[in-house]
């Protein structure tokens, strides 16, 4: 009799247990698919904004077709990009074209001095900070969620219920890249 | 801030990067302290304008307050013929010129050694002086 | 990060009890003057009660109470869009619940600060001084300085501590005016009792401890505010993955001049930096409210390979040649390599102090509503919102051209 009702008890709590780690893993899918959703309305913006810029910088760079043209195919690309790796990259293509963009701005002096091109290159760059921020939030997320699903016990869970691995968002950052990595200890 | 003498509020002109407050009713100017600073560069300059002014004591003019703090402004007499006051606040917050004292300081250039201040008033008055 | 906040509670907790104790001891002390037996307690009594009474009403009204004595006053957007952004940058990277809302106090002085009872509900405060003179980059770095305070739970703590000094400081001042006014007529009347010994060494323990605990308390507040911004540097350095660009904020605001009228004693606690540096700051670094601002920029120039929180651990113990431990134990354990990014500004010219003032101008008027009209000849019109809408046009003192008020746009 005691024997039974100890297994009862040890069966309940082992359910409990499961139902608690089940949810947080639901919890930590959720942080996960809003993080996304936050890089993805930051992504929405900079799409918008572009077509802006090039319509107020076409009258000033006529020397710029091909550095403009440029631009234009990386971001419908990237508007028609789907999944987080296709997305990242053509992110990316997106980003490496802008780059080029504001070198080339440099030589236009009038320009720099329009106040509605200031105005929109600090809500493109404001943009691209966000992305990036937003990006490493995401990762974080990523990270913790892909941890949970392997470590043990969350991973017997995790296996019979099917939850899958999240994939990274990453993208080449050249200013990362530039730094070396150097340690003296 | 409100205009010294009429108490309306003044509003800001700017030009070259300088700005003055003017009154649109009484087109009074108010010249700031820290505008004059950067008009003249330093403030050695501006130590040298205001030294060069000559205090009035028995001025019968009507007294103004500063529209910074509040106090009685000094009367300061410009030119050697015909004599203009205008006012100048004791604490060296700033410079205030009525209508009419604008257009006889800058036709007789009594400031002609500070003329940078004279030609942003000449170019910003420009139609009410004509 | 939730690790990392609660054993940096743990370690400012020590501080704070040692505020706690002083505030007992002293109602303790001056409750015994009154009456040998029992009165002890019910001094330890009446002070809490007033530590508690102040600190409900400093959490409920403390961060609207904070904005209004530092004359700080919110703003939209428009008035100054490029803070928004990096507010909201730095939100989105410190992962704050809510974004804060935004104050900008008008002052030519260079400062910020932060307040809020908890993350998703707080606000930061910058002059108008610190918006025209510091560069993107660098206000970027000021900014992530204020929402780590915001994420580190400094901003409630401060508020506290802060009432717990206030509560000394008002129990000690009550007493020795008390002890000042009506001291003699006491003393006679306790003489004829038994106690009266015992009394009168109580008496002059609490005059001494009502003398000497404001100061001890005092002294515990700086070294508690002192500490957390060490953290709240090496924070920033993190979120904004560019330690130089606080660096250079710190450096540019060590080098103005200007005080902030608005800040007192406690209240210096909360800004980036000490908004009253000018008065004997040599004096000793005990009575500081803040870590000598040429110490904490060479730390962060000295985070050349990483902006995690052992390289600022790192750099802090090679700068101050000394091994206590800045970052708790669980910041030290992240060792992921965060590399720094590059600036986001191509070197910009000096800007000018003529367009300095301007830009400074600017947003004051800004914040005050003013009305930007620009006349067909270029001379600018700004109107103030006192200017009122009975008179309907301008006529322009250069052309003469008449401007209707009514195209007047925003600054």
């Amino acid at each position: 009799m005691t024997f039974i009702i100890v297994l009862l008890i040890a069966i309940v709590l082992l359910i409990i247990f499961a139902i608690s780690i089940y949810n947080s893993l639901v919890g930590l899918r959720n942080q996960v698919k809003n993080a996304w959703s936050q890089i993805d309305v930051q992504l929405k913006r900079r799409h918008d904004l572009i077509p802006n810029l090039i319509e107020t910088v076409k009258g000033y760079m006529n020397h710029e077709r091909a550095t403009l043209e440029n631009i234009t195919n990386a971001r419908s690309k990237a508007v028609s990009a789907q999944g987080v790796s296709e997305k990242a990259k053509a992110e990316a293509q997106l980003t490496e074209a802008m780059g080029k963009f504001n070198l080339v701005v440099e030589n236009y002096p009038d320009l720099k001095a329009n106040q509605n091109f200031l105005a929109l290159q600090e809500e493109l760059t404001s943009t691209e900070n966000k992305i990036s921020f937003s990006r490493q939030n995401y990762n974080d997320q990523v990270l913790f969620f892909n941890n949970k699903i392997q470590m043990f016990p969350s991973n017997i869970v995790a296996n019979s219920f099917n939850f899958k691995q999240e994939v990274f968002f990453e993208v080449e950052d050249k200013a990362e890249r530039a730094v070396p990595k150097v340690s003296f200890s | 801030m409100n205009c010294p003498v009429c108490n309306q509020p003044l509003i800001i002109l700017e030009l070259n990067r300088i700005e003055v407050d003017y009154c649109t009713n009484c087109h009074g100017i108010w010249l700031d302290e820290g505008e004059l600073e950067l008009l003249l560069q330093n403030s050695d300059e501006k130590n040298k304008l205001f030294n060069s002014f000559l205090i009035d004591n028995k001025s019968k003019e009507k007294s103004v307050k500063c529209p910074i703090c509040f106090k009685k402004m000094d009367k300061i007499i410009c030119g050697d013929k015909n004599k203009v006051t205008i006012d100048k606040c004791r604490r060296q917050h700033g410079l205030w010129f009525n209508k009419g004292e604008l257009i006889s300081v800058i036709e007789m250039g009594s400031l002609d050694k500070h003329d940078k201040i004279i030609k942003l008033l000449r170019e910003m008055f420009s139609y009410n002086l004509s | 990060m939730w690790e990392l906040i609660k054993s940096n509670q743990r370690k400012s907790i020590f501080l704070f009890l040692g505020m706690a104790i002083t505030l007992v001891l002293l109602g303790y002390f001056i409750g015994s003057t009154f009456s040998p037996d029992g009165g002890g307690l019910f001094g330890v009594s009446i002070a809490i009660i007033i530590w508690t009474v102040l600190s409900i009403i400093s959490l409920t009204a403390g961060s609207s109470l904070i904005l209004s004595i530092s004359k700080a006053q919110e703003v939209t957007p428009a008035v100054h869009q490029q803070l928004f952004n990096i507010v909201e940058e730095m939100k989105i990277a410190s992962n704050l619940p809510a974004m804060p809302k935004v104050y900008i106090i008008n002052t030519e002085a260079m400062n910020a600060f932060a307040t809020g009872k908890n993350p998703s509900n707080s606000a930061v405060a910058v002059t108008a001084g610190l918006l025209s003179k510091l560069n993107r980059d660098e206000l970027q770095g000021v900014i992530a300085h204020e929402i780590s305070h915001i994420l580190n739970r400094d901003t409630r703590f401060i508020t506290y501590a802060a009432v717990m000094l206030g509560s000394i400081v008002i129990i000690s001042q009550i007493f020795l005016r008390g002890m000042f006014y009506s001291g003699s007529g006491r003393r006679y009347g306790s003489k004829s009792k038994g106690g009266g010994q015992a009394q009168i060494i109580f008496l002059v323990i609490a005059i001494l401890f009502a003398i000497l605990a404001p100061i001890m308390a005092r002294l515990l507040y700086f070294a508690l505010s002192r500490k957390r911004e060490y953290l709240a540097d090496a924070s920033a350095a993190r979120l904004t993955r560019y330690p130089e660009g606080l660096a250079s904020a710190l450096e540019k605001i060590s080098e103005c001049t200007d005080e902030l009228p608005s800040a007192n004693k406690v209240t210096a606690a909360m800004y980036i930096a000490n908004p009253l540096k000018k008065k004997g700051m040599k004096l000793s670094d005990l009575t500081s409210t803040h870590p000598p601002i040429s110490e904490r920029i060479k730390i962060l120039r000295g985070m050349m390979h990483g902006v995690n929180y052992s390289d600022y651990q790192k750099a802090f113990s090679t700068i101050k040649r000394s091994s206590s431990q800045i970052i708790p134990a669980s910041g030290l354990s992240d060792n992921s390599a965060i590399p720094l990014r590059e600036s986001s500004e191509q070197l910009k010219e000096q800007q000018s102090a003529i367009d300095e003032k301007r830009k400074m101008g600017n947003i004051m008027m800004a914040v005050n509503n003013y009305s930007l009209l620009t006349c067909i000849c270029g001379l600018k019109i700004k109107i103030p919102p006192a200017f009122g809408t009975n008179k309907p046009e301008i006529i322009c003192p250069k052309c003469g051209n008449i401007n209707k008020l009514e195209l007047a746009g925003r600054i």
